[in-house]
């Protein structure tokens, strides 16, 4: 990479929040509008980061605090790689990670909420993990490198050879925006049965560290979208884009799913679409020879 | 001259000496020169394998043929072997081993007399190379600080029991001999000679299951023996095929063969099932289940670390023999399809030896699998699993065992809030499987790869691969939080201050080895280049990753060891020491405001004023994941692709 | 302080509680986040998790056996925080003043900032007493140690 690239993966990392933190707003505006309100202001989520930093913290184990800021330094860390152009199997590795502090936290405390929160996160990691790993596999056989830097090498967009992995990698953007029909551990609307799962012993400080990572994530997904058209990158940008605000419209007209139907459609529909379009690409022969 | 006899001896003390000690320990019986007898024999052990590798790195792979003498005597223990495994069928009334252990006693014979000319000669009979001085250092230095772990353990164990007389002499007999067996297997050349090793293990491995002598555990010896013993039959029938398909018996030289026609290719698949028998993969899952009955020390060295990776030790040794055949792709698929299956159901498990013994198989057939892709990087990452998952897996089982003999149980939901109990074995079972499980310790590198490795196209049948692949890696991921999960939920409240009962040696033991699972992982590129690569290239396989700066880089991703070890330590460690809670900070969980603060713990304000403590459980999801849905037709699905590995093997 | 004293007016977040009256403020309180009133533009959202709310809004009386909850609630609020009484019965015990087990206004209890008269209370009224409680909100501090 040379220094202007250098200097661009930096801003793009330094950015990341900031944009995470508008599509949030962006996102809670126009459900509003779906639903016919007024809705808060695009920036009300940094009002509510702000607000949320200046509280006093309630600790229920010390423990529980140490994970979330794990969370949100491993999800960084993923960020971070992304933007570096790092190999995707590992920045999904340590993503991984990162959700599975989230976990932790959750279960660092003897409390009925948050364990429960805590069995469904698993669930999702479950339901979303093969299909960020296959999709990673799938962007391979194309570029034939599992490194960022290749899909920008390989000088055509992604999404014509990869539509069915397209469509699988909306599921996992589902889950991990924690959007109906996929929204089972922790809904970004609270009041349901399980109060709000897995960030339910959080609070202050610690839950803006949650929420900042929320937003971190929520740019990395997105980001990985983006690179499926890469040539020229504004229009990968605008599909991302646009599959944000899909994605709004199914939150906005579905309810909350059973988990067992969530693993069903990931397992069955997100994995058997990436592994059909493999299998399209093995019958082209359009992969990278070894 | 000097250096022949330094070799010699070298081999007689990795694989002679562990008989001789064992043989005394069963003599003398007393637990005062038991203990020192066996931390001397093993420390003479590891610093023999570590000799035997400066010596394999400096001048190249040994080939050694012993005097004819030894021929003779393999031969004889042979059938001494074989008419004691009858003797057991007989005496315990099971046809099944009956059967098993009659065909091999035909067999043997009409091998050996009948079949092979008297003047048939296996050179070398023993072949070490880097591979093979791998797995000499896995027994050796793994196996024995298992050993040496044992000691306390098992005087515990007795102690619990209330044995009238001690039966350790007994138990330490076959441990130490075991990993003479072992070194002996994995030496081996002469397929004659693996073939008795083999059934030592087999032996020790029967033995050691049924040590408690109660009905379940003689129950799973049994079942154990006639698995194993079917892998020996088709080891001995793979032999006759093999002599009268090649004329050799020797492994080295079936490299040498290419593999033309299915005459070959056949007796191959039958060693590789041998190899399936003796790592317990689907459907022969059962008796690796079943051991677990065992004492753990004997689950963490034969039936994690050691014996089982003598399996897929068979299956890796012999894929240049297989290299770029159909049988290769099943192999793959099978290994790919338990890999995943295992790592299903053992999310309905709470049994935390069972989870290991799943967790065993599955990575296992991960490992079988990449055997199976058989390129450059997926044999290096088949050859790192094998190193990262016995130290990583020795750790568990041994940790587990102490945990059982503090809280007398060994169910996941007894564990829960351990981390305040016993928080150095807590501690050290929580380290243990975050290096089976995250990046960038050594078991995810070899994941990595094999991920990587599948993703090449190496056959039409690639996408089924990597998909039972990316769905068993999520699976894993699952059993392994759970588990965490329930150890470190704790009650802010009331820490039990209890003092944890430590014992020195069981406790450095595992130290040393989760001390060695991180170290290991961190330098995972110097062992690449030292020890991987060059045990590929004299496999014939060329080097799959480039170390520069200590990053690995195969011809498709980077892995960058270092930098995601500072990355995550400061990520967990700088909270972990910086993070101040004061006192009026603490608040109860939230339990909808009905919170008892008279309780102990959380407390719900029930009914009549009456406290109800919080009591959380753990998710086992049996309805989906549970052993009885599924067993059967993961079974049958499994015998549905050995039978197709056999029948490729003529298309 | 200031960034972080402006996002609080604008962000107050609110646990409801029912101390147990007729629901019908129960309802009022709810019809606010319905798009008629839409109180999320003030960017007020109904958490239902006292760890994370900034103002507990009760209605009902509070009687023994409700008492321990609410203060329970109250206690795992984080600082600074509100507490609003949502209804007369609330204020004062209303109509339930003098039954044998009601202790009357929830400020028997906790500390309440902002009364909201009404029977039941209208939902223009509930917001308007936020913004009264967003005052005394901004007026509390933290009690964080530097």
């Amino acid at each position: 990479m040379s220094s202007g690239e250098l200097g661009l993966a930096m801003a793009a990392f330094m950015l990341a929040p900031v944009v995470g933190g508008l599509l949030t707003g962006i996102d809670r505006k126009l459900s509003a509008r779906m639903q016919g309100r007024i809705g808060p202001p695009i920036l009300q989520p940094f009002y509510d980061f702000f607000k949320l930093w200046g509280k006093d913290t309630l600790v229920t184990t010390r423990e529980n605090l140490i994970w979330a800021w794990g969370y949100l330094l491993l999800t960084m860390v993923a960020v971070f790689m992304f933007f570096f152009q790092q190999d995707l199997l590992i920045i999904f590795f340590v993503l991984a990670f990162a959700g599975a502090c989230l976990i932790f936290g959750a279960f660092s405390v003897r409390a009925p909420y948050s364990h429960l929160g805590a069995h469904r996160e698993i669930l999702q990691m479950l339901a979303y993990e093969p299909i960020l790993l296959l999709a990673a596999v799938a962007v391979f056989l194309k570029t034939g490198t599992f490194m960022i830097t290749g899909v920008f090498e390989f000088g055509e967009p992604l999404l014509p050879y990869l539509p069915l992995t397209f469509v699988a990698i909306l599921i996992a953007l589902g889950i991990k925006m924690r959007k109906s029909p996929f929204d089972i551990s922790a809904c970004e609307h609270a009041h349901q049965e399980i109060v709000r799962g897995v960030y339910t012993e959080y609070s202050g400080r610690h839950l803006a560290l949650i929420t900042l990572t929320h937003w971190f994530e929520i740019v990395l997904i997105l980001g990985f979208i983006t690179l499926f058209w890469a040539q020229p990158l504004w229009i990968g940008l605008l599909i991302a884009l646009g599959v944000f605000v899909l994605e709004l419209i199914i939150d906005n007209i579905s309810a909350r799913l059973k988990w067992s139907w969530m693993l069903g459609v990931s397992w069955v529909v997100g994995i058997g679409f990436i592994i059909a379009n493999m299998v399209l690409i093995y019958c082209a022969g359009g992969f990278i020879r070894v | 001259m000097g250096l022949i006899m330094g070799v010699e001896t070298l081999i007689a003390v990795l694989v002679i000496m562990p008989f001789a000690a064992a043989l005394l320990t069963l003599v003398v019986k007393d637990a005062r020169i038991i203990k020192p007898l066996v931390i001397a024999s093993i420390s003479v052990l590891m610093v023999a394998s570590v000799l035997l590798l400066i010596r394999v790195l400096e001048s190249g792979p040994i080939a050694f043929s012993p005097g004819n003498l030894w021929d003779i005597l393999i031969l004889v223990l042979d059938f001494v072997l074989l008419a004691y495994f009858l003797y057991i069928g007989f005496t315990s009334r099971h046809p099944l081993i009956l059967t098993l252990a009659g065909a091999q006693a035909v067999m043997l014979p009409v091998l050996k007399f009948y079949i092979l000319p008297s003047t048939a000669k296996v050179d070398p009979v023993l072949y070490i190379d880097l591979l093979s001085v791998i797995m000499a250092l896995v027994i050796s230095i793994i196996g024995g600080l298992i050993i040496i772990y044992a000691l306390d353990y098992m005087r515990d164990h007795e102690a619990h029991l209330k044995l009238d007389k001690t039966r350790q002499h007994i138990f330490f007999f076959f441990m130490i001999a075991f990993l003479g067996a072992m070194n002996g297997l994995v030496f081996a050349n002469s397929l004659l000679w693996l073939f008795f090793f083999w059934e030592v293990t087999t032996l020790c491995s029967f033995h050691l299951i049924r040590h408690d002598l109660n009905a379940e555990a003689i129950r799973n010896a049994l079942r154990a023996l006639w698995m194993n013993l079917l892998g020996g039959a088709a080891l001995v029938l793979g032999m006759i095929l093999l002599w009268q398909a090649s004329e050799t018996l020797a492994i080295q030289q079936l490299m040498g063969l290419g593999t033309v026609g299915a005459a070959l290719l056949l007796p191959i698949a039958l060693f590789c099932f041998t190899g399936f028998t003796k790592a317990a993969q689907v459907p022969f899952q059962s008796w690796l289940l079943g051991a677990m009955v065992a004492p753990t020390p004997v689950s963490a060295l034969l039936h994690s670390s050691t014996m089982v990776k003598a399996g897929v030790y068979l299956v890796l040794r012999l894929a240049p023999a297989y290299e770029g055949t159909q049988l290769s792709v099943a192999i793959a698929i099978f290994g790919a399809f338990v890999f995943m299956v295992t790592s299903v159901v053992a999310i309905s498990q709470n049994n935390a030896k069972r989870v290991l013994a799943y967790s065993t198989v599955s990575n296992l057939g991960l490992i079988i699998c990449c055997a199976g892709i058989n390129s450059d990087l997926a044999i290096a990452a088949a050859i790192a699993l094998i190193v990262f998952h016995a130290v990583s897996k020795a750790v568990l089982f041994l940790v587990v065992g102490s945990i059982e003999q503090r809280i007398e149980s060994r169910d996941i939901e007894d564990m829960e809030g351990l981390v305040a109990k016993l928080p150095l074995l807590s501690g050290m079972a929580i380290l243990g499987m975050v290096t089976m499980l995250f990046v960038p310790f050594g078991v995810l590198f070899g994941k990595w790869a094999s991920i990587q490795a599948a993703a090449v196209p190496f056959s039409a049948w690639f996408p089924l691969v990597v998909g039972l692949l990316a769905i068993g890696s999520a699976t894993t991921m699952v059993y392994w939080t759970k588990w965490i999960g329930r150890m470190i939920s704790v009650v802010s409240f009331n820490r039990d201050a209890k003092v944890e009962p430590k014992s020195f040696l069981s406790y450095t033991t595992i130290l040393l080895m989760v001390a060695g699972a991180v170290v290991l992982s961190v330098f995972v590129a110097p062992l690449v280049n030292i020890l991987i690569t060059p045990a590929e290239s004299t496999m014939g396989y060329a080097k799959a990753f480039e170390t520069a700066g200590w990053h690995l880089r195969s011809d498709w991703g980077l892995f960058t060891p270092w930098p995601l070890f500072i990355a995550i330590t400061l990520a967990l460690l700088l909270p972990a020491l910086l993070i101040r809670v004061r006192g009026d900070q603490y608040r109860e969980p939230y339990l909808c405001g009905a919170n008892d603060p008279s309780g102990v713990g959380p407390t719900f304000h029930s009914i009549a004023d009456q406290g109800v403590a919080v009591r959380t459980g753990g998710a086992y999801w049996e309805a989906l994941f549970g052993e009885r849905g599924l067993t059967n037709w993961i079974n049958g699905a499994a015998l549905l692709l050995l039978v197709v590995l056999f029948v490729g093997v003529f298309v | 302080m200031g960034l972080i004293n402006k996002s609080r007016v604008k962000s107050p977040w609110i646990v409801h509680y029912c101390c147990g009256g007729c629901n019908g403020c129960d309802i009022e309180l709810l019809a606010c986040l319905t798009p008629l009133y839409d109180v999320e533009r003030f960017g007020i959202l109904n958490i239902g998790n006292p760890k994370h709310a900034d103002i507990l809004v009760v209605t009902g009386p509070v009687n023994h056996r409700n008492a321990r909850v609410l203060r329970t609630l109250y206690d795992q609020m984080p600082n600074p925080k509100a507490v609003m009484a949502v209804g007369t019965c609330a204020s004062s015990g209303g109509v339930f003043h003098n039954c044998y087990n009601v202790l009357g206004g929830i400020d028997k209890v906790v500390p309440v900032d902002v009364y909201i008269p009404g029977c039941a209370v209208r939902p223009e009224a509930i917001i308007d007493g936020v913004v009264l409680a967003l005052d005394k909100l901004n007026l509390k501090k933290s009690t964080k140690v530097g």
